[in-house]
């Protein structure tokens, strides 16, 4: 290995970065002990359901963006857009057609992107832009000068999404994009806008007897061991290690005003916190 | 959650109203998949490990990859390398999250893969990046002689903070396993200043055994204090669907890359 490490610029963990292997646990350890700087921690994610709010057109998108305009004086928005019901179509046929999962990843982004384009659409006479992942550097200038900025929620992994344990479902979509996003920035909240109140013991227009319930760890929703979930698996395994994300909320865009309580820091809903001991507690 | 959807409308499919969170939908889904591109290989050249060392090492590999470029489809992934741990260090010691250090090293590996497409390119080789290899490289396959393209994957602010430290996990090891698992690759070689895996560290350990052949569970179970391979491919491979093995190899040692290519047993295989 050729010999780099005499730069006195670099500091003790520098040199062990370096010289040493990145597997080495205790250089990954090293890390750590650094400082964590939130990058936007006024900013709020809000991830707007495809097939729970976009597919179901004006009746349920136009009371939610008159929601955003409303609060787009008040609090910063970064807003994300589910695929839906036509992403599924698409992923149907490309399962038929025996397409691996990063083909499947780069046909769902274009649907989120739809959604995206419409809700900008609606929400250009407010000066609101959309932009892409590439142009994310531009997000700071659009918050602080309108409030609000949209994006597709799909990460951009494309061809390099990895494969799930099972089946040939893109495991991280438009809930795991939202949610790294929100990770990244150190925002204040993650609110997912969906088409119900929140978490329930079991299916409620399925089971009379299933019970709301408003406040979960995500520790304990993974000790459950459901077979479904609100949301995508790969968010609640990623919330075990998020530095920055300690909660994220559902509510109910079909019910005027859960958005905006969510947004003012009230507890409507569901939330689900992370109650591990420190950054990158699994345990 | 609920799978009917009231109001919605809908586009008829399978998927139709159901929950993709369902597991047993999930598991309906279950079915085999078709290889993009079987005769591709992916190769991966280290960037600490080769790059960093200049000409001495880079030119007669680049060497053996024209000499194979005749029989073979060529795919070069290339890793950061100093430069990258560089940007992490400085990074780190601003306190910048895993996604941000992710976006900054990425750039390094997207410099020595330009450096390498330059010194290719007279033999036919582009410079892909991420967006080009989505919609391109099946095409620049069939009319340019082979594709050089960053290893690290373009997961930039979207890389998932890992367990321990901040160090962002998919590096070039991983992007380049991805690309060969997504077209369905015939082989995935690692090039790298090491023979292939050994029990320890052979510069520090004389008695290190060398591995030939290992399963990535295996592997993982035996917790080695440093792997010459990113941790996440192992995990990568217990998931295989396609590119069930990579090959380790030793990019320094001339006529290595031809033995792999031609199916050879040398260095390391790492298997699902």
């Amino acid at each position: 290995m050729p010999d780099t490490t005499e730069d006195a610029m670099l500091t003790d963990l520098g040199r062990r970065l370096i010289s040493g292997s990145l597997s080495d646990a205790a250089i990954l350890r090293a890390t750590e002990a650094t400082p964590n700087v939130p990058i936007l921690p006024w900013v709020n994610v809000v991830k707007i359901g495809g097939q729970s709010i976009m597919d179901r057109g004006r009746s349920a998108v136009f009371p939610v963006t008159d929601e955003i305009v409303a609060n787009l004086h008040r609090h910063k928005m970064i807003l994300g857009t589910g695929a839906g019901t036509r992403a599924r179509h698409v992923y149907s046929m490309a399962i038929d057609l025996g397409l691996p999962i990063g083909v499947l990843t780069v046909l769902g982004t274009a649907v989120a992107w739809q959604n995206a384009q419409m809700l900008q659409y609606l929400l250009a006479k407010h000066g609101i832009a959309f932009l892409e992942p590439e142009g994310f550097a531009s997000l700071p200038h659009y918050l602080m000068e309108r409030g609000a900025v949209i994006c597709q929620g799909m990460p951009p992994y494309k061809l390099w999404e990895a494969n799930p344990g099972v089946g040939r479902i893109p495991p991280q979509r438009t809930d795991t994009g939202c949610f790294l996003i929100a990770e990244v920035f150190g925002a204040r909240k993650m609110i997912y806008v969906k088409d119900e109140d929140g978490l329930y013991t079991a299916d409620p227009k399925k089971d009379a007897k299933a019970t709301h319930i408003p406040r979960i760890s995500v520790q304990e929703l993974l000790k459950r061991d459901l077979d479904d979930l609100i949301v995508e698996r790969a968010v609640l395994e990623l919330m075990l290690n998020a530095r920055n994300v300690k909660e994220i909320q559902f509510v109910n865009g079909l019910k005027p005003g859960q958005l905006t309580a969510a947004l003012d820091g009230e507890p409507v809903g569901t939330v689900i916190f992370n109650a591990g001991a420190g950054p990158g507690d699994s345990a | 959650m609920s799978a009917e959807k009231q109001g919605a409308q809908h586009v008829s499919s399978r998927l139709m109203r159901e929950s993709l969170m369902d597991r047993r939908l999930i598991a309906s889904t279950d079915s085999p998949v078709r290889p993009i591109l079987p005769n591709l290989n992916v190769i991966q050249i280290g960037g600490l490990s080769i790059v960093d060392r200049g000409h001495k090492a880079l030119l007669p590999l680049l060497d053996e990859i024209v000499s194979n470029q005749e029989s073979h489809a060529q795919v070069i992934g290339v890793g950061p390398g100093v430069r990258g741990r560089h940007i992490l260090s400085v990074g780190l010691d601003l306190g910048l999250p895993t996604g941000a250090l992710a976006t900054l090293g990425a750039k390094s590996s997207a410099q020595n893969a330009y450096m390498v497409s330059c010194l290719l390119a007279s033999h036919g080789f582009v410079y892909l990046e991420a967006p080009f290899i989505v919609q391109l490289l099946p095409a620049m396959l069939a009319a340019a002689r082979g594709a050089v393209f960053n290893g690290v994957p373009p997961y930039d602010l979207w890389e998932h903070p890992p367990a321990l430290g901040k160090l962002p996990p998919h590096g070039s090891d991983a992007g380049s396993y991805l690309v060969g698992e997504v077209f369905g690759a015939r082989a995935i070689i690692l090039l790298k200043d090491v023979d292939g895996l050994y029990t320890a560290d052979p510069k520090t350990h004389p008695d290190a055994r060398f591995i030939p052949e290992i399963s990535a569970v295996d592997l993982m179970r035996m917790k080695l204090e440093t792997l010459p391979i990113e941790p996440v491919v192992l995990e990568l491979l217990t998931r295989a669907r396609l590119a069930t093995s990579v090959r380790i190899i030793n990019g320094l040692v001339p006529g290595n890359l031809s033995r792999a290519l031609k199916g050879e047993p040398i260095g390391t295989r790492i298997h699902a």
